[in-house]
């Protein structure tokens, strides 16, 4: 309840869109409802005018009937642009919303939404809440505001039948579906389940196609596959079971209404106590009532899914609103980009039970180079995580600038920290965007010939020439796909543009073939001409080219110097950084 | 949602014989939901006569409750039955729907298997998954409700004319006549609308793309500290989307605006016509009423298969991927017209393996391997470097017998390789991918996986052979732990002794291994080296080699470069020998930064 409060909440601002939606919607249902109700008296005042040879006006409700045709299609017409106009308005919102909470969101507890199954959920989610209005609450205002007037109206005529059919609605529009909602939320979790395991195991059986033949286990590999294919189609066939039942008993529901309408008017008739024309009314009335309530069910259906959407949506609102609450002051400072060292003190660093760093200390002195090798969990990638900024540090310091005025990295803004440090992650995200956009997330005001002048000096001149649409080229997703290669060269001009103080580099080299490692490699040497480099690799040209080697192993260094002096040291240090 | 086109109307036209004749496993119980719903209409018009005589009698003849229960009793019985047909004719369909969606998963997923590993990589693993799962999913609206509405759409107007015309054939006429009228604005209407909808849909691709886009470069922005330019950015593209989707809605929705009006004035016009025609005394009220009753039904079916127009398109566009794959040539097995020499004498003993002059290219591309010659020993280790590219892959899937093409130039106990024997070779061979696939199922299963009848001892032997059984001891629920997918829930060291203690199980004469280029931590890698040089000793080993030890170790070094052999020998010989071994160690070790 809480969370369909603050859902809409979360409408507010664009309620007069989503009023007039409702009221043209609540237009249409009653136009309908009218046009059967007085077609019925008008059809039966007119036979009873005609058996009874007197006249009757029947201009108006002829005209009233063909107004109300007209009226209903012309409103049902605009509620639909203004229902999906307010749609849209609230799909933005969520979205900015959503947007706003995960970039103010600590990376720890982003890390977590970092796997493709949570961003997957996430884009459900949003999927879902996007259809919060027109889905859900559209038709249970509609419904609030129609069902009243309709009432209204039956009980001037019998307040029996009114009740009749307001038990049927009531049924129809809240109690079938409740009942309905809850038996598919039971059958859903199971249905998911089923769901995932199956993508799961399709998922293997094609990944292990080479496996499955060398081990000669092919075919019952498949029969698994079939046999869990059966066992999820029973567990679908259980929710389209229940919806068909409820289609069946919505049905008898309306009739019978009808019928006991029907029933309570005919002894009316004929005691007199009712114009006889007013059954034919009436019954035709009850019948098209039922259309006020006829979005309700599915309404009913998708809100357990909308609220627990909301829920995940809202804990995350909830963890920013906690974390900025102890937030202090941060520092706006420039940094001289020859006088800058990087300080790292007694660097401890542990994930629940398992310690990632512990007690890890170097200096990276202004235009130094130092690389940092070691293998897969010896605590690389969450030193490279904390020099981020953006993952709160547990013990130590990390700190930046010269001798006399050393500063906490922590405790720097955002700008200044972009501005100082350029991290290039092993998986450099591409925008979907342009290629001068993605040049300019690093550098909101680079020119176009700054832009050229990074790509030359990033090795991307042969890839450049080759774009017909140059830097409007349109790159990521929907666009030109881009190699694991270049995606690393553009990371480069992206840093080049930047001109940081301090750049970090994660496995620059790593994953590419020789031809790309090589145009990689000559760019990192553009870049690192003027700037102090942290980087982590195992790659012997690369290291060949360092100041200073860090060897972590456990969470520790183990050693320090050239690449010459460790592999001439330590042959275990020769085997970690030799790969074919 | 996806970005792709839909397909055009002729390809629309073979997809939908396609998936008719897909609904053949189930046909019976789709034409008996269409059977059931029909005559759920004609019960639906027997109620509509009795109501009206009910209303009639009251109205206009006086009768009283008691004297018109002949027809309520009867209509009550007819509105049970009504709600009864109508979840059973729904439940048919469904059933339909999900027996065919089965059938139809088993089909691709067999041919799937048959096609082999080449044909899912050239397709991408994640769309040919996508087919096989959401794919499959998304044709059950399409038997389950465009099919049956398609029929109703037919049936039950008919029906309804059937019944009128000889009551009343004026009102007949206007039912007839308004009725075409439907259609022909639907796809008058309909053909622009769909264009226009087809864009909407991609509007809304684009903008959902460009919003996840962000998120998953959050971090990234981040670090540019670009989040506040990015939030106004997102709300301004989401305006900008809202505006021009509002104006392609404008025309979209002119399609159903047509259909409603032209219903709904229908339905006004037979009401007054009637009304007049009551007047005047041409028509008694119950058959007036009636019609007015069947007047909204006549057109419901019709509405009906407009809403189910997405349902249509979906399962459509879902179709032709499945018949791309339905389609594909399998791999031609000429072999298998050649008179087998090998029919009857087992490859039990693996004696000798030699490849003659094996050449392999990709289609449309000129990767591949060349002209390779090459005699492997009956035990030993034999490392396979190169840089990536070089073909070591490839030569390995040739041996592996994944492409038919090539099997006649593989020569076992001196006899060629055909599609026949492949599996025998096979049975001797045991395999460890770089990323090994371990499935969605107890550790001990993916263990067994290589020989299901293996004792428990036999179990234990193999993953202590490959330093697993120490950690799965320690698992909670031991050899019996699930395991997740893609091996969730396990470090990659761990998934490599899994994989490792598989190989080991099946105790076969031939191991092949692509060694992991991600740094494992030292345990591992000692265990797995150690593990393979005692297995050599007995065994053929063939390695494709990423690191230095094993390269030491190994008898025999084949050294591939753009796809063909350029040396073999043993470690110190190849060393000292200036080729393209010696460019590679050096490569490595000292470090090339200037060319």
């Amino acid at each position: 309840m809480n969370n369909f409060i603050r859902l809409i909440k979360l409408c507010r601002p664009h309620y007069k869109a989503m009023l007039l939606g409702t009221l043209l919607a609540t237009i249409t249902v009653l136009a309908n409802v009218g046009l059967l109700a007085i077609s019925g008296w008008f059809l039966a005042s007119m036979a009873a005018a005609g058996i009874a040879g007197v006249q009757m006006n029947y201009f108006t409700p002829a005209g009233t009937i063909r107004f109300l045709a007209i009226v209903r299609t012309a409103s049902r017409y605009a509620e639909r642009l203004v229902t999906h106009n307010a749609t849209f308005l609230l799909l933005s919102e969520i979205r900015v919303n959503m947007f706003a909470t995960l970039s103010k969101l600590n990376n720890v507890d982003l890390a977590m939404s970092r796997s493709a199954d949570l961003v997957n959920r996430l884009q459900n989610d949003v999927d879902v809440l996007d259809k919060f209005y027109l889905n859900i609450l559209l038709p249970m205002l509609v419904a609030l505001l129609s069902v009243p007037i309709i009432m209204v109206f039956m009980a001037a005529y019998n307040a029996n039948v009114a009740l009749i059919c307001f038990t049927g609605i009531l049924l129809i529009g809240v109690v079938l579906p409740a009942l309905l909602s809850i038996k598919l939320n039971k059958n859903s979790h199971k249905e998911t389940q089923l769901s995932a395991q199956l993508r799961a195991e399709l998922s293997d059986t094609l990944t292990g196609l080479r496996e499955l033949s060398i081990y000669q286990a092919g075919d019952d590999q498949i029969s698994k596959c079939n046999k869990l294919n059966q066992q999820y189609n029973q567990q679908l066939y259980n929710r389209h079971k229940a919806l068909a039942n409820s289609d069946g008993l919505s049905l008898l529901v309306v009739q019978l209404a009808m019928l006991g309408a029907i029933v309570t008017i005919v002894p009316l008739v004929y005691t007199g106590a009712m114009v006889n024309v007013e059954l034919a009314m009436l019954s035709l009335f009850v019948l098209a009532s039922f259309e006020s309530v006829l979005l309700l069910p599915n309404a009913f259906i998708e809100l357990p899914n909308v609220l627990k959407a909301a829920e995940r949506l809202f804990t995350l609102q909830d963890k920013v609103s906690t974390q900025s609450n102890n937030q202090v002051a941060l520092i706006d400072t420039q940094y001289d980009k020859n006088n800058t060292s990087l300080t790292l003190n007694n660097i401890s660093y542990k994930y629940d039970e398992h310690t990632a760093l512990t007690n890890v200390s170097f200096i990276l002195k202004a235009q130094q180079k130092v690389a940092i090798v070691g293998r897969s969990g010896s605590g690389k990638t969450t030193l490279v995580n904390l020099l981020t900024g953006l993952w709160p540090l547990q013990q130590g310091s990390i700190t930046l600038g010269d001798q006399n005025t050393p500063q906490e990295l922590h405790s720097l803004s955002n700008d200044t920290r972009a501005s100082v440090i350029n991290i290039l992650a092993q998986q450099h995200h591409i925008f979907d965007g342009t290629l001068s956009e993605n040049l300019r997330y690093a550098a909101p005001n680079a020119t176009k010939d700054e832009m050229l002048e990074a790509i030359k000096l990033a090795e991307l001149k042969p890839w450049f020439d080759g774009l017909k649409a140059g830097l409007k080229t349109r790159l990521g997703t929907g666009g030109r796909n881009v190699s694991q290669g270049q995606s690393r060269r553009i990371a480069i001009a992206q840093a080049l543009l930047q001109n940081p103080a301090i750049l970090v580099l994660d496995e620059p080299t790593e994953g590419l073939d020789n031809h790309s490692k090589q145009t990689v490699m000559n760019a990192i040497m553009q870049v690192m001409s003027n700037v102090s480099v942290l980087t982590i690799t195992h790659d012997p040209a690369l290291l060949s080219q360092m100041n200073n080697v860090i060897w972590l192993e456990d969470g520790k260094v183990i050693a320090q110097g050239s690449h010459k002096e460790l592999s001439s040291a330590y042959p275990d240090y020769v085997a970690l950084t030799t790969r074919f | 949602m996806t970005t792709k086109p839909r397909p055009n109307r002729a390809q629309q036209q073979t997809l939908r014989a396609f998936l008719k004749t897909q609904s053949k496993p189930a046909s019976l119980w789709l034409k008996l939901s269409i059977a059931l719903g029909t005559f759920n209409a004609i019960l639906m018009i027997t109620g509509a006569y009795l109501l009206a005589q009910t209303i009639h009698n009251v109205m206009f003849e006086g009768e009283s409750l008691a004297q018109v229960a002949h027809l309520l009793w009867p209509l009550a019985g007819i509105i049970l039955l009504r709600a009864i047909f109508l979840a059973l004719s729904e439940r048919l369909s469904a059933l339909a729907a999900l027996k065919i969606k089965s059938v139809m998963r088993q089909t691709l997923l067999t041919k799937l298997s048959l096609l082999g590993p080449s044909y899912i990589e050239q397709h991408g693993q994640g769309a040919t998954l996508n087919t096989l799962h959401n794919g499959v999913e998304e044709l059950h609206d399409y038997y389950a409700k465009y099919l049956p509405g398609v029929a109703y759409s037919a049936l039950i107007p008919l029906a309804i004319l059937v019944v009128i015309f000889p009551t009343d054939y004026k009102a007949g006429l206007i039912f007839l006549l308004t009725a075409p009228l439907i259609p022909f604005f639907m796809i008058l209407v309909g053909s622009k609308a769909e264009a226009l909808n087809q864009k909407r849909w991609q509007q809304l691709a684009v903008l959902g793309n460009y919003f996840f886009d962000r998120v998953q470069g959050l971090t990234q922005l981040k670090l540019f500290n670009a989040t506040q330019t990015e939030l106004k950015q997102i709300a301004k593209i989401s305006d900008d989307f809202r505006h021009t989707t509002l104006g392609v809605l404008k025309i979209a929705f002119l399609s159903s605006f047509a259909l409603e009006f032209l219903a709904t004035i229908s339905v006004a016009l037979v009401a007054v016509i009637i009304g007049f025609r009551l007047f005047f005394g041409t028509l008694d009220f119950s058959t007036g009423f009636v019609v007015l009753l069947l007047a909204p039904e006549f057109y419901l079916p019709l509405r009906q298969l407009g809403s189910h127009y997405h349902a249509r398109l979906q399962g459509i566009s879902a179709a032709a991927d499945m018949v791309t794959i339905l389609n594909a040539p399998l791999p031609n097995n000429e072999a298998d017209s050649v008179v087998n020499t090998i029919t009857g004498s087992r490859l039990d003993k693996l004696n000798s393996i030699d490849i003659k002059k094996l050449s392999y290219t990709y289609p449309n591309s000129n990767e591949g391997i060349h002209d390779i010659t090459l005699t492997l020993p009956k035990k030993g280790l034999v490392a396979v470097v190169g840089n990536s590219g070089s073909g070591k892959s490839t030569l390995f899937d040739c041996l592996l017998g994944f492409h038919a093409q090539v099997m006649p130039c593989i020569y076992i106990n001196g006899l060629p390789l055909t599609a026949n024997n492949i599996t025998q070779l096979q049975s001797q061979v045991a395999w460890i991918p770089q990323n090994p696939t371990l499935f969605y199922d107890s550790i001990s299963a993916n263990i067994l996986l290589a020989k299901p009848d293996a004792t428990q001892p036999e179990l234990e032997q193999a993953a202590h052979q490959a330093g697993a059984l120490e950690f799965i001891n320690s698992l909670p629920r031991g050899f019996d732990t699930l395991i997740g997918e893609q091996g969730e829930g396990l470090s990659g060291g761990q998934k490599q002794r899994i994989a490792l203690a598989r190989a080991f199980l099946k105790n076969a004469p031939i191991l092949m291994l692509d060694e992991p280029t991600a740094h494992l931590d030292s345990q591992t890698e000692q265990h797995i080296q150690h593990a393979i040089n005692m297995y050599a000793k007995n065994n053929l080993v063939l390695v494709i080699a990423h690191r230095l030890n094993t390269v030491k170790h190994a008898d025999n070094i084949i050294v591939m470069d753009q796809g063909k052999i350029t040396e073999q020998g043993s470690f110190e010989k190849l060393r000292t020998q200036h080729g393209v071994f010696y460019n590679l160690l050096n490569a490595t070790k000292q470090g090339v930064a200037h060319e």
